[in-house]
């Protein structure tokens, strides 16, 4: 098991490499110049060439690559050129938001969905069944924009029961933080609360069809302890594989939601960075999520290892 | 069944939205009480509160609150009033400016710094810092800042610049403490310390920024306890803050954002006189834009109502005719109406045909996400002269990036800066900005030149200077280098607890002053 994390882990620097490499073509490629886009539209074009140098952006692209990559190698995702602040300053004032939020709408989706989910596949054919397919379709197809808004029309505008938008600060207290999390994680919640929802229900009715469970059954053990020991603990596999996607989605793809709920988190970062042409914090940012998003894989690996002993990663062992 | 019971309640809001209004407080405005914390939403992101490292209104704004300038326009920009300078002359051949300071002007209290007194040598530490170190030169042309004495500094200009006073009131040149900027160094955009009527508490990153009153400001004391300027990006979530609540004012409103406010009758909608003026400009380096005829039967074929009508069908625009707005000194009403045109199809297509296009020809108009809808009237508006106009739409990296190295053959944009016509009609059609946004067709006129150099060299008094607009307008009216689209209002909502509250034409957000202090009403 060791071994196979350290490969993981080794595995990660080509992955960074390439990750680094297309983010740096990518952003290159884009037309618009970042020091014109930083002084706006008043500014001289003596000022604009000024700012380039400054910003090290009339060096040739190979030379910009070549100083980006030594600075990724001592560990530094480089500074900002809107900001002024180095790029990991700002990532981790951001992140921890944006790890409230998809923690919350994941809890959410995960208490909704895998009931739903068991008692579909449970009750195959009756109008829950039924019921929660249904939801859970509109619960991809809805988009998430139109539902923060309808939601915010109806809890803040219209009832006053929640604030519209924002983050509660250190000072502001529990229920404000609460109150401020609702509506953006319940509108982030419901693309994952579909999917798990679908693959619960999927996983379920397969495992629920193999012999041992009938053998289970014909044993006298109760329903309950039929579908959660032997159903539900088999079907987490799969679970855990989309849970595993859906987090690490969730943690670079919440833009949307930040946005509609000024939600101060790295979607928003990401964004502006992409209209500021701010290249740099482009670049780390999609760094970071990278490494996140392998990191989170290799957590979903070694779960399934606690979830199914069976599972073995000992290549030297045949199966 | 969670999910069954979102439906019900979205169904449910919709309804309740159609049939009624909102229940937010309101009161009557009456004597100015002090306290309370006002929130305005700011609709872009902040990233630095250094006047030499600021590049947006949002963050000029917020600055506002925190320092001061020399100078200042006053609230609906029609004149300079002064600022930490009680007084200033200008010497006889406009090349020299000394003001006289305020004595009771103290610092607010900083990390590096107890609060201490403002002093000329702080005007000129300041100054000197954004003349070398700005990105955006917000200062220029100066020779040389001397102080006199502690309360009297003199600046010697290169050149007589008749705009230098506008120039000063711009954020970028506000007064610093040194101690404080060195003592921060780079990240003394994150702890601004000034001589303002609020002081700097708080930065949220992506979030707000909140300022508490200061209690030793040399003007009256502010009525609130604190200002606090929330950063809310999309249009509808600002309206929906202001009507649930979350903030008192709401900013920069657009679209149908503008409607949801004028519904409320809790809330107060503003729409004033703004500095903001937009136009369809044309290539004049390459392409069939470079002829007169073809600009002249484009201006022609252009229902400019029309475009407003869709594309400001919420309001917020009037339908423009010189290239300053109305809210500038220079603007002259006789000859925005000798410039305007009614829409003769077959004239322009005559014109046309005369310039060598009979039928017509094949074209692209650059315009940013926001204004596809103008966009779009407009292509429409071409087709019956027989101009194909294809719509590119790109984002404003892009936009900038193609216009100012004259690679648009049409662009629209708008421009907005101080209320002084320099700002205006030098950025925009002087040949020496050609390679600027500004002037991005590489419009280029040299008796235009001469008259635009002439209005900030010879004279400082405006009667004059706007004579000489007045000649140069006519010059760029016959030209046309742009077809003059709206000028734009500054279009915002309040609660009906704020009061004294305005934004200026420039879109400048005063808090409190010596001209202006916002109150709450319980």
């Amino acid at each position: 098991m060791l071994k196979f994390i350290i490969k993981r882990l080794i595995n990660l620097i080509p992955t960074l490499f390439i990750v680094a490499a297309i983010v740096f073509i990518i952003t290159r490629m884009i037309p618009g110049d970042p020091a014109s886009v930083l002084l706006g539209p008043q500014a001289s074009a003596s000022d604009v060439h000024r700012l380039r140098e400054q910003l090290g952006l009339n060096d040739s692209v190979f030379v910009q690559f070549i100083k980006y990559l030594n600075d990724l190698i001592h560990f530094n995702l480089g500074q900002s050129f809107a900001y002024k602040q180095p790029v990991l300053t700002l990532i981790l004032e951001r992140f921890p938001n944006t790890l409230i939020l998809t923690f919350c709408a994941f809890f959410i989706a995960l208490l909704v969905s895998i009931p739903a989910g068991v008692i579909a596949a449970t009750r195959k054919g009756s109008w829950m069944d039924y019921l929660f397919t249904v939801t859970s379709l509109f619960g991809i197809s809805i988009p998430v924009f139109w539902l923060g808004l309808m939601l915010v029309l109806l809890f803040s505008v219209t009832l006053g029961w929640l604030p519209a938008t924002g983050m509660a600060s250190s000072g502001d207290g529990a229920l404000a933080f609460i109150t401020h999390l609702i509506l953006p994680s319940v509108t982030l919640s419901t693309i994952p609360m579909a999917n798990f929802s679908r693959i619960t229900r999927a996983s379920m009715l397969e495992v629920m069809n193999q012999d041992y469970i009938t053998a289970a059954k014909a044993k006298g053990v109760s329903h309950f302890f039929v579908v959660m020991k032997h159903g539900f603990k088999n079907a987490l596999t799969p679970i855990l594989t989309v849970a595993g996607m859906e987090v690490s989605s969730l943690l670079g793809g919440a833009v949307l939601t930040e946005t509609i709920f000024s939600w101060p988190g790295m979607g928003q970062l990401i964004v502006e960075a992409i209209n500021k042409r701010d290249y740099i914090v482009v670049q780390g940012s999609v760094i970071f999520l990278a490494v996140l998003y392998v990191l989170i894989n290799l957590a979903v690996d070694i779960l399934y290892k606690v979830v199914n002993p069976k599972i073995s990663y000992d290549t030297k062992g045949g199966k | 069944m969670l999910k069954k019971f979102f439906a019900l309640i979205i169904v449910a809001c919709l309804l309740a939205l159609t049939a009624c209004g909102t229940n937010t407080t309101s009161s009557g405005s009456g004597k100015a009480v002090d306290g309370g914390t006002l929130k305005i939403g700011l609709s872009s992101n902040i990233a630095s509160l250094d006047p030499i490292g600021y590049t947006s209104t949002y963050e000029s704004n917020v600055m506002r609150s925190i320092f001061d300038t020399l100078v200042k326009y006053n609230n609906d920009n029609s004149k300079i009033v002064p600022s930490l300078a009680k007084s200033w002359t200008i010497s006889k051949d406009n090349k020299s400016y000394t003001f006289n300071l305020r004595t009771n002007v103290y610092f607010q209290k900083g990390k590096f710094q107890k609060g201490r007194k403002m002093t000329a040598s702080d005007v000129k530490y300041s100054l000197e810092r954004s003349l070398n170190q700005s990105a955006m030169h917000r200062i220029r042309d100066i020779k040389k800042i001397t102080v006199i004495n502690n309360h009297q500094v003199k600046i010697d200009l290169d050149t007589p610049y008749a705009a230098f006073l506008p120039m000063l009131t711009d954020m970028g040149n506000a007064i610093v403490p040194k101690e404080e900027v060195k003592g921060w160094g780079d990240k003394f955009g994150m702890h601004p310390v000034g001589t303002g009527a609020f002081t700097f508490k708080k930065w949220v990153a992506d979030s707000y920024v909140l300022v508490d009153r200061n209690s030793k400001y040399w003007g009256p004391k502010p009525h609130l306890d604190a200002v606090k300027f929330a950063i809310i990006g999309d249009p509808n979530t600002m309206s929906n803050s202001l009507a649930s609540g979350d903030i008192d004012v709401a900013t920069n409103l657009q679209g149908p954002s503008i409607l949801t406010i004028k519904k409320n009758k809790n809330l107060n909608f503003v729409s004033d006189q703004g500095l903001q003026v937009s136009y369809l400009s044309f290539n004049f380096k390459s392409g069939p834009t470079k002829k007169l005829k073809v600009r002249q039967a484009i201006k022609l074929a252009m229902d400019k109502e029309d475009l407003l009508k869709g594309s400001f069908k919420y309001g917020g625009a009037k339908v423009a005719d010189l290239p300053l707005p109305r809210a500038s000194w220079g603007y002259d009403q006789k000859l925005a109406d000798q410039n305007k045109t009614t829409v003769d199809v077959k004239k322009a297509k005559k014109l046309l045909k005369e310039a060598g296009y009979p039928n017509g020809f094949n074209t692209n108009v650059y315009v940013v996400p926001a204004r596809v809808p103008i966009a779009t009237i407009f292509q429409s508006q071409m087709k019956k002269i027989g101009i194909n106009v294809s719509i590119k739409t790109v984002e404003w990296g892009t936009f900038s990036d193609t216009v100012s190295k004259a690679k648009a053959p049409m662009y629209i944009m708008s421009w907005s800066w101080y209320p002084d016509p320099d700002f205006f009609l030098y950025q925009m059609f002087d040949s020496k900005q050609i390679g600027s946004l500004g002037n991005g067709g590489g419009y280029q006129n040299k008796q235009l030149d001469q008259l635009l150099t002439k209005a900030t060299a010879d004279t400082t008094d405006q009667a004059k200077r706007k004579a000489i607009y007045g000649q140069a307008l006519e010059i760029i009216n016959k030209d046309i280098p742009h077809v003059n689209l709206f000028d734009q209002d500054v279009v915002y909502g309040t609660s009906k607890k704020v009061h004294g509250f305005t934004i200026s034409p420039d879109s400048s957000i005063t808090i409190a002053s010596d001209q202006t202090n916002a109150w709450l009403s319980k």
